[in-house]
């Protein structure tokens, strides 16, 4: 078997008297859509923060392709190989769309015009076509989405780091993203994907884990893991467990 | 070192800082309820410092009588200066158009048009109150106490307890203490918050009024000794925490008390250097709380 | 902003320094040059600041201590070692760029309000240590008195002319330089990442920029021309002084110009020079002594409209105006 795209090794992260997370550990493995989940305050943002390097974990190891990141500055992860993308997306203003994709392009080449070449296809990817030559502050915010989804694209990744994606979009938009991330993982990209809609989780993942209180509290195929009690207990509280399994 | 020398370095120090700490309130108390850094704050002191010389030079009032005039003059300046000039960057932002920098340099703006129209009717010449209690002293042991920088220094104190006990304790206090910590949600609760700003802006520059008029008995003025009293109530204002008041009055005697030992060292003018050198130390050591993130 | 330029503009711009080349043919007064010199030395000053700060989004209020620095390395190693001025402006020049990499290290941790404080607090310990500082080892600074160019007379050399002109086309020749490089700072690399930064520094981080490393790449490029413009400025007047250098009245004036005429732009800067110099040369020559600060109190006044009416600078509403009479052209 080979060793997984990455791999988290016991990170945790504390601030003040509160454990965001706690001694974690899980992988993602290549060409895998792992969904992250847990109840609000969970740790799954900080956990976020830990990998793409805006946070340093106190313990533990980071792996990507075998090789440490643990410590490395945001930029340094993503020349390594890892987008991101943020709860708030904040499109970079006085750039077109095309501009926006191309500023992500720069990471991997410095010819403008190849980077113009492969933004392009990025919009055609995006189904951005229309809106291109757009001032970014005027999209909506769906589209603010998908532009930021662009601009991580645009740096050549082989990991993913989704931050609640359709949080905000309508049904239809909500499947418009299901899709998108679908065909992403397709071009070759491994995600990792944190969500709040369950139904999107559970159509998109391959693989969920759970974090609740800073601890992992399970690991497995989607429907198993939305059947653990653990789960449950994390999310409906210890009374609801209760009376479903009597 | 000479303890009588070490004594009045601390007396000086101490004197000089608490003004420092009375000058810098106002804009301690517009930046933390308003955001704003008021870069026309030195400017205002300047504007009551002549009008108090002003108030003396034609009417021959003594400036701790002018006081009853530049207090209300300057709160009615800065009142004007909030509802009809910076009141306008408020609206743009509730249409999300946010740009930090905005009320730095529209503030800016009015500092420019400050200095330079005091510059124009009075023209570049070093004017000066001159009173007999300018040089007035009391003696602490074998320490002299020159009068009217004591009371300036007395005045801080008193301001800032008033201040800190009416933000407290009034309606209109309380009403500040809200909007400072929430804008909307003040605006929910029915204060009108426009109203507020106004005030606070209105409140924050009437301590310069006082001020203006408490200095100039021992304080020569000029047209551009804005900018410097500015500049030395943003280092007060960093160095005592932003939009606490009595940090501001801290803040100010430290910076007093460093300039004082600085300056037996190297000349007055070269010792704001290392006023500068504290400011910028501060504001890199501790800058969490500071700045925060945008 | 050349690449997004309608025909017009272009044609505008071309023709806007067309008459900028010929204009010593056509006017021959000597203080009219020198007013006109002195313009296009603000324009070039504006576009060096707005180099860093309007395309990063960040209000420097220090750029003086480029151009003062500068401009003593230039006269100094003239004076003192008989080098020519035009090395001495690029060595001059080299020097600001290391010493901004040193201040912008520092100054570019913090954001906003406070990076535009310190920068202050930076460029007056420089002015205030210079004006304190008569002799540093066995250099001869004299303080706030400052330094006079020795005259030698017309000498391309020496960097000295009898005539007006030839400085008007070397201030000339500077603000194309800076133009060119502005134009290819927006389709650079550099270009795309200060927007970036400027937009969302988080989200900047995320696609691999490190917002220190550009901005100080950026900082010490327009450190470096600034301080080609203040090694101009004390061999235009055959004096420097720590006081009109290096303090803070010439960052303010860079700055207003700038944001007036639009920062992060191409031409705001230029647009915001030629606006505003010429009223300070107006004001001063028509109504004189008695009006000293006029023209200051007229540039805060339209400071503070520019940030309330047009918060990108006149360069906006006026490219709309443009384009509305282009677009009619058209029909």
């Amino acid at each position: 078997m080979s060793a997984p795209l990455l791999k988290i090794d016991g990170i945790s992260k504390r601030f003040g008297g509160n454990q965001a997370v706690k001694e974690t550990s899980f992988h993602v493995d290549s060409g895998e859509i792992l969904g992250l989940i847990g109840p609000n305050g969970a740790g799954k943002t900080t956990a976020f923060n830990m990998i793409a390097g805006y946070l340093e974990s106190d313990t533990g190891d980071i792996q990507l392709n075998e090789k440490s990141i643990k410590g490395k500055k945001p930029w340094d992860i993503c020349k390594a190989g890892i987008a991101r993308t943020f709860q708030l997306s904040k499109p970079f203003g006085d750039l077109s769309v095309l501009e926006n994709i191309m500023v992500g392009g720069f990471v991997r080449s410095a010819d403008r015009r190849i980077i113009e070449t492969k933004a392009r296809e990025v919009v055609v990817f995006l189904g951005m076509e229309a809106i291109i030559d757009q001032d970014a502050l005027n999209l909506t915010a769906f589209d603010r989405r998908k532009l930021e989804l662009g601009r991580a694209l645009a740096t050549e990744p082989k990991l993913l780091l989704m931050d609640e994606v359709v949080a905000g979009a309508t049904p239809n938009e909500a499947s418009e993203m299901v899709e998108l991330v679908k065909n992403i993982r397709d071009r070759g990209v491994s995600i990792l994907i944190v969500e709040h809609v369950m139904h999107v989780i559970m159509n998109l993942s391959d693989r969920v884990i759970v974090l609740d209180s800073g601890n992992l509290i399970a690991d497995g195929n989607p429907e198993e893991v939305v059947n653990d009690p653990e789960v449950m207990k994390a999310y409906f509280g210890e009374k609801y467990v209760q009376q479903q399994s009597t | 070192m000479d303890l009588l020398l070490a004594a009045h370095i601390v007396k000086n120090g101490l004197l000089i800082g608490g003004i420092y700490g009375g000058v810098a309130l106002g804009l301690s108390l517009i930046f933390g309820v308003m955001r704003i850094i008021n870069f026309a704050h030195g400017s205002l002191l300047m504007v009551a410092m002549y009008l108090a010389w002003f108030l003396w030079k034609t009417l021959g009032l003594h400036p701790y009588v002018a006081a009853f005039i530049t207090v209300p003059a300057l709160f009615g300046l800065g009142y004007l200066i909030q509802s009809q000039i910076i009141s306008h960057l408020f609206t743009r932002e509730k249409a999300l158009v946010v740009e930090p920098l905005s009320a730095l340099l529209l503030t800016a703006g009015i500092f420019l048009v400050l200095d330079n129209l005091v510059l124009m009717i009075f023209g570049p010449d070093v004017r000066a109150v001159s009173v007999d209690i300018a040089y007035a002293n009391f003696f602490i042991g074998e320490i002299p106490v020159n009068i009217p920088r004591f009371i300036a220094f007395v005045a801080s104190i008193v301001v800032a307890s008033g201040l800190s006990y009416w933000l407290k304790h009034s309606n209109m206090g309380r009403a500040i203490r809200a909007t400072a910590q929430n804008r909307d949600a003040a605006t929910m609760s029915g204060i009108n918050v426009p109203f507020i700003y106004n005030v606070t802006f209105g409140l924050g520059v009437a301590i310069l009024g006082l001020f203006g008029a408490l200095l100039v008995p021992f304080f020569s003025i000029t047209p551009t000794l804005g900018l410097s009293f500015g500049i030395k109530s943003f280092i007060v204002v960093v160095l005592g925490g932003i939009g606490s008041i009595w940090g501001c009055v801290v803040g100010g005697i430290v910076l007093g008390l460093f300039e004082a030992v600085a300056s037996q060292f190297v000349t007055a003018t070269s010792a704001a250097i290392f006023s500068f050198g504290l400011f910028i130390v501060i504001l890199l050591v501790r800058p969490k709380g500071l700045m925060g993130k945008a | 902003m050349f690449g997004t330029a309608t025909p017009l503009e272009r044609g505008l711009i071309i023709i806007g320094f067309l008459c900028l080349l010929v204009l010593p043919f056509v006017i021959t007064n000597p203080y009219h040059i020198h007013t006109a010199t002195m313009i296009v030395y603000f324009a070039f000053m504006a576009a060096s600041w707005n180099f860093v700060c309007g395309y990063l989004g960040q209000l420097s209020l220090g750029h003086s201590v480029f151009s003062g620095v500068a401009g003593y390395v230039t006269v100094l190693m003239f004076t003192q070692l008989g080098i020519s001025p035009w090395i001495g402006m690029l060595f001059g020049g080299l020097l600001a760029a290391v010493l901004s990499v040193a201040i912008g290290s520092l100054t570019f941790r913090l954001k906003g309000p406070y990076f535009t404080l310190t920068t202050i607090a930076f460029a007056e310990i420089m002015r205030i240590w210079f004006e304190n500082t008569d002799n540093f080892i066995g250099i001869p600074l004299k303080g706030s008195e400052g330094l006079v160019v020795p005259l030698v007379g017309d000498s391309w050399w020496a960097f000295q002319f009898n005539d007006k002109t030839p400085y008007y086309y070397i201030a000339l020749g500077l603000l194309l330089m800076i133009v060119l490089a502005t134009i290819m700072l927006e389709k650079s690399k550099l270009g795309y990442y200060l927007k970036a930064i400027r937009g969302d520094q988080d989200g900047a981080e995320a696609l691999g920029i490190n917002p220190t490393k550009y901005s100080l790449i950026a900082l010490s490029i327009s450190a470096f021309f600034t301080g080609i413009g203040g090694a101009f400025f004390a061999q235009f007047f055959r004096y420097i002084n720590p006081e009109r250098n290096m303090g803070i009245d010439m960052s303010i004036d860079m700055a207003i110009m700038a944001i007036i005429g639009g920062q992060g732009t191409v031409l705001g800067p230029i647009l915001g020079a030629f606006i505003l110099h010429p009223i300070a040369e107006i004001t001063r020559t028509t109504l004189g002594g008695s009006f000293l600060g006029l023209h200051l109190v007229i540039y805060g006044t339209v400071l503070a409209l520019t940030v309330l009416y047009f918060p990108q600078g006149i360069i906006v509403p006026l490219r709309r105006i443009l384009a509305r009479i282009s677009g009619r052209a058209k029909k």
